[in-house]
């Protein structure tokens, strides 16, 4: 429709193309929409779920990857148990994308201190496609990861052909090692007593549970990072993704347009319960 | 701006010739309460139109943001685009502009504007009206505004005891300006401005007491002084009366309805007081309490706003506590800050 005025609420179509089980509860989809989606690392995109309504995903594909996206899903609750009776071939909705991405520009030079938990290794692995991407920009892409126990472990093949990338640290530890397991036993933190990077002059990024985000978040400012240079990928309700509705409210800020990611600066003086 | 007198013998045509035009609507007095009502020509009188009174029980909100409106549908695309015949309200007051300076930030002025937002209010007119007698509700003085209009309608109307008297705020509202029309002399102008000195004065009277200047910074200090919040909110029994008829308030639901081949995406309005409001995907919630959700209703009205916008997400008409049950009065708490 030549001309018509672009609508903010109306998705396009995403035709799922594959469904992969990276854990019991978490599936990756990989979705190609009818019109791109030229989301960068760091941004979400409203997923519909035709006929059911709409949730708050960020996709965990590289963004130099435009065609096809990925958004890999834990099963929490009703519109992620409707989602995962979705099979390749059948459509949703996508909208997006939304928020402000990772400033990579702000990260060239740097040494990235990532940490992940769980699911959360999925806006994380968009990051690290980016970053690796391009990796002559930055210093050490150093990846500390951590899942309740092996079987929850995300990406697991790729896991293992990042940690031989030249320029890559990858450290991984589980809750508990309930079948053979030859690295750390114990939460994320556990990964952290030593930091090998200089943290006045890195970056660090962490994306998981809440809980973990707070424990993490606490061994990071510990260590020295400054509290600008701690990027936390905050979840709220971020229903219309435009910054209009409210629900996604954090302190002054919007989640959906002033985030998802936040810097701990941003943050540490908000009095709301998630970290 | 240029100002008119039209004469009481001629109101009653030109309200005529402005309803055929519009989609008209005024505040009419109906059991003792003004509300919004629409222009039919069979039985109207212009004795009916309720202009030396406060504004109407209702905000202007519903005809800008619409209570309940299909946004989106699948798999045909829903496009905003489209001609009404335009919209034109008839003596709305000071408060109620308030409302739409608020929306205009929340949905015009951000990255992704709602166009069916913007279509509205590109299709309606504002005529606005003098406050002349305030009443112990208003408190617009409290919030820098007036109990008259000289900006952002397209003509004021000031009511005098022989005629109209209007004034050209924009160039739109020229054109509804006709021969009837002629130019205010020093009299009438005189006449409107001691009207509008009387209504400044009553609401001086009523709130003597100004707010701290720093109105946000000092909720900021008294955020973390829960017995302050629960006492102030202490009265209240979670009916959302306050946050329905305020004409500030923004927040929205998007939900669908259908199936997988074909549904569609409509937009109401939601309120924050609501416990599931900021419920996020697999129900936590960062707001659980009623006084953190109570806190964020001054936070958003009265901080945030002030701070992001320069002006406070508050109107000062008074609906919030005319229709609290508890009869929360917001004067008082933000007096006592």
């Amino acid at each position: 429709m030549s001309g018509a005025v672009k609508n903010p609420y109306q998705p396009v179509r995403a035709q799922i193309l594959n469904v992969i089980e990276e854990t019991p509860n978490i599936r990756t989809f990989v979705l190609k929409p009818e019109t791109e989606i030229p989301f960068l690392a760091g941004q979400f995109v409203e997923l519909t779920i035709p006929g059911f309504g709409e949730a708050p995903f960020t996709p965990s594909s590289s963004q130099f990857q435009r065609e096809t996206l990925e958004m890999t899903i834990m099963r929490v609750g009703r519109a992620t148990s409707a989602l995962f009776t979705k099979k390749p071939g059948e459509w949703l909705g996508i909208r997006g994308p939304y928020g402000k991405p990772y400033p990579l520009r702000e990260f060239e030079g740097r040494d990235i201190y990532i940490v992940g938990g769980g699911v959360g290794l999925a806006p994380l692995r968009a990051l690290f496609l980016a970053l690796v991407h391009e990796i002559k920009k930055y210093g050490r892409i150093y990846l500390r990861y951590g899942a309740r126990t092996p079987r929850d472990i995300v990406y697991k093949q790729q896991l293992k052909e990042w940690e031989k990338i030249k320029g890559v640290d990858i450290d991984l530890s589980v809750d508990s090692a309930t079948e053979p397991w030859e690295r750390k036993v114990g939460v994320v933190t556990c990964l952290m007593d030593e930091i090998p990077c200089d943290v006045k002059k890195s970056v660090a990024v962490v994306c998981g549970p809440p809980i973990m985000m707070k424990f993490v978040t606490k061994k990071l400012v510990e260590a020295g990072f400054p509290g600008k240079n701690i990027y936390l990928s905050m979840e709220m309700n971020m229903s219309c993704g435009l910054g209009q509705c409210g629900h996604c409210r954090l302190g002054p800020y919007f989640t959906c347009k002033d985030g998802p990611v936040l810097t701990w600066e941003q943050i540490k003086d908000i009095e709301e319960p998630f970290l | 701006m240029d100002t008119y007198f039209l004469a009481n013998a001629r109101c009653g045509a030109w309200f005529s010739r402005l309803a055929g035009r519009f989609n008209l609507f005024y505040p009419a007095l109906l059991e003792e309460r003004v509300h919004w009502q629409k222009y039919v020509p069979a039985g109207f009188r212009l004795e009916q139109l309720a202009l030396r009174q406060i504004r109407a029980a209702e905000s202007i909100k519903p005809f800008l943001f619409s209570p309940r409106e299909r946004v989106a549908s699948f798999p045909e695309p829903l496009s905003p685009d489209g001609k009404d015949m335009p919209t034109l309200l008839f003596g709305l007051k000071g408060c109620d502009l308030r409302g739409i300076a608020v929306h205009k930030k929340m949905f015009l002025e951000g990255e992704f504007a709602d166009p069916f937002y913007a279509r509205r209010l590109a299709n309606t007119y504002f005529i606005g009206a003098d406050c002349p007698v305030p009443e112990p509700s208003c408190f617009c003085n409290l919030l820098g505004l007036q109990p008259f209009l000289t900006q952002e309608v397209d003509l004021s109307l000031s009511v005098l005891d022989d005629g109209w008297l209007v004034e050209v705020i924009s160039e739109r509202g020229r054109e509804l300006i006709d021969g009837d029309f002629v130019p205010a002399n020093g009299s009438q102008l005189s006449q409107r401005q001691a009207q509008r000195e009387r209504a400044l004065a009553v609401l001086k009277q009523q709130n003597p007491k100004e707010w701290n200047p720093n109105l946000a910074g000092a909720i900021a200090e008294r955020t973390s002084d829960r017995k302050f919040w629960v006492d102030a909110g202490a009265d209240c029994v979670e009916c959302f009366g306050c946050l329905m008829t305020c004409p500030t308030c923004f927040c929205f639901l998007l939900y669908d309805q259908g199936n997988a081949e074909r549904f569609e995406r409509t937009k109401v309005w939601d309120f924050c007081y609501i416990p599931m409001y900021a419920r996020v995907g697999g129900g936590a919630n960062p707001r659980p309490t009623f006084v953190q959700r109570f806190i964020n209703r001054f936070h958003c009205k009265f901080m945030h706003a002030k701070n992001q916008n320069g002006f406070y997400a508050c109107s000062g008409c008074g609906r919030c506590f005319t229709t609290c049950m508890g009869r929360i009065d917001i004067r008082k708490i933000l007096g006592q800050l």
